[in-house]
């Protein structure tokens, strides 16, 4: 299993995340990343890992 | 010695190269008057000087400057000295950094989320098709007048929930302050707009007084009911912010449709791409957004002496992160000019970065995804007149006229 995190403070809202992984990330009210699965494998992990390489702000860690 | 205009010491080499100078700076004074194909001119300044100082700013065109320069705002402040369009107080919340920026953005951040503006959607797809409907038995339109220039604006005055027959003089102030006639460069802005900036304060002290008597369901109704620690804000905040979005949310999604209708009607296989592969449209629209980059750089001042790519900048000194050269940075894009419609990854900055992140980026990605799903549903040809010789305006990148022609639409 692979585990994501988000950094907030890094975390601006470009919504790229939960655009592109909407099964692994979420919104919060102001539209800034929130973790929606916290620990991926298989079709979650290929939308999480899209996810990561797409935030302009690196913000999102993938660990295993 | 170093030859460029900085008058400064060459360190570590990398932004002194005086035979590849008169090619840049050639690149930079048409930027001043606007470029169709910027794309080189980004290459060069990557190339020969990444730190290239201007006699008015210093552009920066790497994308690490570039990405450094927009997290660190207590370096590179967005404050009023970084631009000037007649405001009399910071615009809010471009022109207040952090920490003060955070509890703006914490009451307009959740009024532009991407669910808010699905929301919002249907409202414009009907607006998109009826501004169609005007021109598609015609065969000819003008795109930027018929479409680009009226479409954002509409939908602006929706969302703020102001009267539609306000847009021709929306238009005008919006030109008034953004394109300011007789005004050259950053000095002479401030005169050349303050009157029409004090025409747009007094208009939305009267929208505001209208709102507050009646509220409905608009994002100026919600600022004015929103509270930061229990206070709501004040009047004149809600007109630093009103005149914002007016700048703001207006000719930045008219250059990116003229931009993307451009290359689009220059580029039938990407053209025909999107028309086969609906599904391609989100991130066709992000690969757009990258190449087009249709607001070319942001507006800094330095807060401190400090050094980018080992030249010195100086307190109060004018920045220009070139949001468009780091679209372009092979460091970032494999192939960064090939326009590949899947690119992916696809970690573009056309809405900037950092805490001055574009508000509106997910207002402008529904109005660009209906804009481009709508019209080529009905309008899947068409081609620029020929001989028509296409002017770029000055900053961000619209078309004067963008003159379309095409088979009588289907409804």
């Amino acid at each position: 299993m692979t585990r994501v995190e988000i950094d907030e403070d890094r975390c601006v809202g470009h919504g790229r995340c939960y655009t592109l992984a909407p099964d692994v990330f979420d919104a919060d009210d102001v539209g800034h990343a929130t973790v929606r699965t916290d620990k991926v494998a298989g079709d979650l992990e290929t939308q999480a890992v899209d996810a990561e390489r797409n935030c302009p702000e690196g913000a999102i860690t993938l660990s295993p | 010695m170093c030859r460029n205009k900085c008058g400064s010491r060459p360190r570590g080499g990398i932004w002194c190269h005086p035979d590849r100078m008169t090619e840049t700076e050639g690149f930079v004074d048409q930027a001043v008057s606007g470029l169709a194909d910027p794309q080189p001119m980004y290459k060069a300044l990557r190339e020969s000087t990444p730190v290239f100082r201007s006699p008015q700013v210093v552009v920066l065109s790497r994308l690490a400057d570039i990405e450094m320069a927009l997290k660190h705002t207590e370096l590179f402040s967005s404050n009023m000295d970084a631009v000037d369009l007649g405001n009399i107080r910071p615009l809010i919340p471009l022109q207040v950094d952090p920490p003060e920026h955070a509890k703006y953005r914490r009451i307009l951040d959740p009024l532009f989320t991407p669910r808010e503006m699905a929301r919002r959607e249907p409202q414009v797809a009907a607006l998109v098709n009826e501004m169609i409907d005007r021109f598609a038995d015609r065969s000819e339109c003008d795109f930027h007048e018929e479409f680009a220039v009226p479409l954002p604006c509409t939908v602006f005055l929706q969302l703020l929930g102001l009267p539609l027959d306000d847009l021709d003089q929306f238009l005008e102030w919006k030109d008034g302050v953004i394109r300011p006639e007789g005004a050259s460069g950053y000095d002479g802005r401030h005169d050349a707009s303050a009157g029409v900036a004090q025409q747009i304060y007094d208009y939305f002290e009267r929208a505001i007084d209208d709102h507050i008597a009646s509220p409905r369901d608009d994002v100026l109704s919600a600022m004015i009911a929103a509270t930061i620690a229990g206070q709501p804000l004040s009047r004149e905040e809600l007109l630093d912010i009103c005149f914002l979005f007016l700048i703001a949310g207006l000719d930045t999604v008219t250059d990116s449709l003229d931009c993307f209708f451009v290359y689009l009607a220059r580029h039938p296989d990407h053209r025909h791409q999107l028309v086969e592969q609906p599904d391609i449209l989100p991130s066709a629209i992000e690969e757009l957004l990258r190449w087009e980059t249709p607001v070319p750089g942001v507006a800094r001042v330095a807060m401190a002496d400090v050094e980018v790519g080992g030249c010195p900048i100086s307190k109060g000194e004018r920045v220009s992160p070139l949001l468009g050269a780091a679209n372009t940075d092979p460091a970032e894009f494999p192939d960064p000019e090939l326009v590949d419609f899947r690119r992916n990854p696809n970690r573009h900055r056309a809405f900037g970065g950092g805490p001055h992140r574009c508000l509106g980026s997910h207002l402008a990605r529904m109005e660009l995804r209906v804009a481009l799903r709508e019209f080529h549903r009905r309008i899947p040809d068409y081609e620029i007149k020929p001989g028509t010789q296409l002017a770029y305006t000055a900053a961000l990148r619209s078309v004067e006229s963008l003159p379309l022609t095409f088979p009588v639409a289907t409804r």
